[in-house]
């Protein structure tokens, strides 16, 4: 990466395009997206797998250097900054999960439903989803449900004058998004057209900009 | 083991320090160092006195231990700062200040302040503009709707203050949208 090119002090990178970004900027992009997002994000496998293995390598390499009796007192410092690196990011990688493992519990029995949000979790997310729904079923079945007629058993019921029993994430919630480039037009809830400027910041319903976000143009904040 | 209530719906400002510690910022080392491989990149070779550029964090890692001098970002800077008070208040719109202006004068003014020109100056400034701009944010409040608000040249500490409320009362103003009854002009007495 080079540095001088692609990062102001202080500032947003370059303005007129979509910065290239290392691993490590992409993965803070990531978390704090899945962070602000109602619903759950796609996940990336890969970037995630890219930045495991550099933390493996960086461990590895600083342990191996430690281990050299020769060491001088500056290189010993060096391998703790690549360790404090190290666990900086590890804590990312771990809010990032926790921040997935919350929404997966929270919509658990939305998610098993739905093969489209199925399709944004990982192997391991999707097992745990389902075997949460199993468990949660399981226990208000042996606890209350099990004592009740048959007709009010159920954990899905849809009735029309109630809220849904699945609990759904409220796309309606209003989020900070910060534009990575110049958007086109998006419809407005009152049925307005609004042109999203470059570097521009507002307060939107998730709902409306929800595509922006999957296609990286925003950024939320 | 799933995310902490506290931070289900927000970022907490250390964290918001945590990510303003990636910016990238330049010291001058005082000791001699060659370069160093990370995840983010590769910094160095560090040669006393010579410019570097660095991770905050890092920054902050070397100046702790007294091996180099931060230099200060040009914003931070008595001129500069004086300059976008003046505007701030003369001005009905926030002034552009670097996004994450906040949290890294903050860590400067705690680690660095050695390395700023005047910093008790600084923290003054600092204040007054934060002020400044808190009654901008609050005034905004006045055109929350449930379409949309526009926050030109908001930064990051300060979007997460107003988070809270603003997406509260956002909220409540779409959910009385939607249960406007629908076409209203039939309401006749």
């Amino acid at each position: 990466m080079n540095i001088d090119n692609d990062v102001i002090p202080g500032l947003f990178a370059d303005p007129t395009q979509l910065p290239k970004e290392s691993d490590l900027q992409e993965l803070l992009r990531l978390w704090q997206n899945e962070r602000h997002a109602p619903e759950i994000l796609p996940s990336n496998g890969e970037l995630l797998s890219r930045v495991l293995d550099q933390i493996r390598r960086q461990s590895d390499d600083a342990n191996a250097l430690r281990r050299d009796a020769n060491l001088s007192e500056e290189e010993h410092y060096m391998t703790m900054l690549v360790q404090t690196e190290v666990e900086r990011v590890k804590f990312i990688i771990r809010s990032y999960i926790r921040t997935r493992l919350f929404k997966i519990e929270q919509f658990a029995r939305h998610m098993t439903n739905d093969p489209e949000i199925q399709a944004r979790l990982s192997q391991a997310e999707l097992t745990h989803a389902r075997r949460y729904t199993a468990l949660v079923e399981k226990q208000f079945t042996t606890s209350v449900l099990g004592h009740l007629p048959d007709t009010q058993r159920g954990l899905d019921d849809d009735v029309p004058t109630l809220p849904n029993m699945v609990t759904e994430p409220d796309k309606d919630r209003p989020v900070f998004i910060h534009a990575r480039q110049a958007c086109g037009p998006v419809q407005l809830p009152d049925g307005s057209g609004f042109e999203i400027a470059n570097d521009s910041i507002h307060l939107m319903r998730y709902h409306t900009i929800e595509q922006l976000l999957a296609r990286g143009e925003v950024e939320l904040v | 083991m799933s995310l902490p209530v506290a931070l289900r719906n927000t970022i907490s400002p250390a964290e918001l320090e945590f990510i303003a510690s990636e910016e990238i910022v330049e010291i001058r080392p005082t000791v001699k160092m060659d370069k160093i491989r990370f995840i983010s990149g590769i910094y160095g070779p560090f040669i006393g006195g010579r410019l570097v550029k660095v991770p905050l964090w890092m920054a902050v890692n070397l100046k702790l231990k007294k091996k180099c001098n931060i230099v200060a970002p040009s914003w931070l800077s008595v001129d500069f700062l004086q300059e976008k008070l003046t505007q701030e208040t003369s001005r009905p719109e926030f002034s552009s200040l670097p996004f994450r202006f906040a949290e890294i004068a903050k860590v400067m003014l705690d680690v660095a302040s050695d390395d700023l020109m005047h910093p008790e100056k600084l923290r003054s400034l600092l204040k007054d503009l934060r002020e400044a701009r808190q009654a901008k944010s609050r005034d905004g409040l006045r055109l929350l709707s449930d379409n949309a608000l526009s926050l030109p040249h908001l930064c990051s500490m300060e979007i997460n203050e107003i988070r809270p409320f603003f997406v509260r009362g956002m909220g409540v103003l779409i959910q009385l949208a939607a249960d406007r009854p629908n076409p209203p002009d039939e309401f006749t007495l």
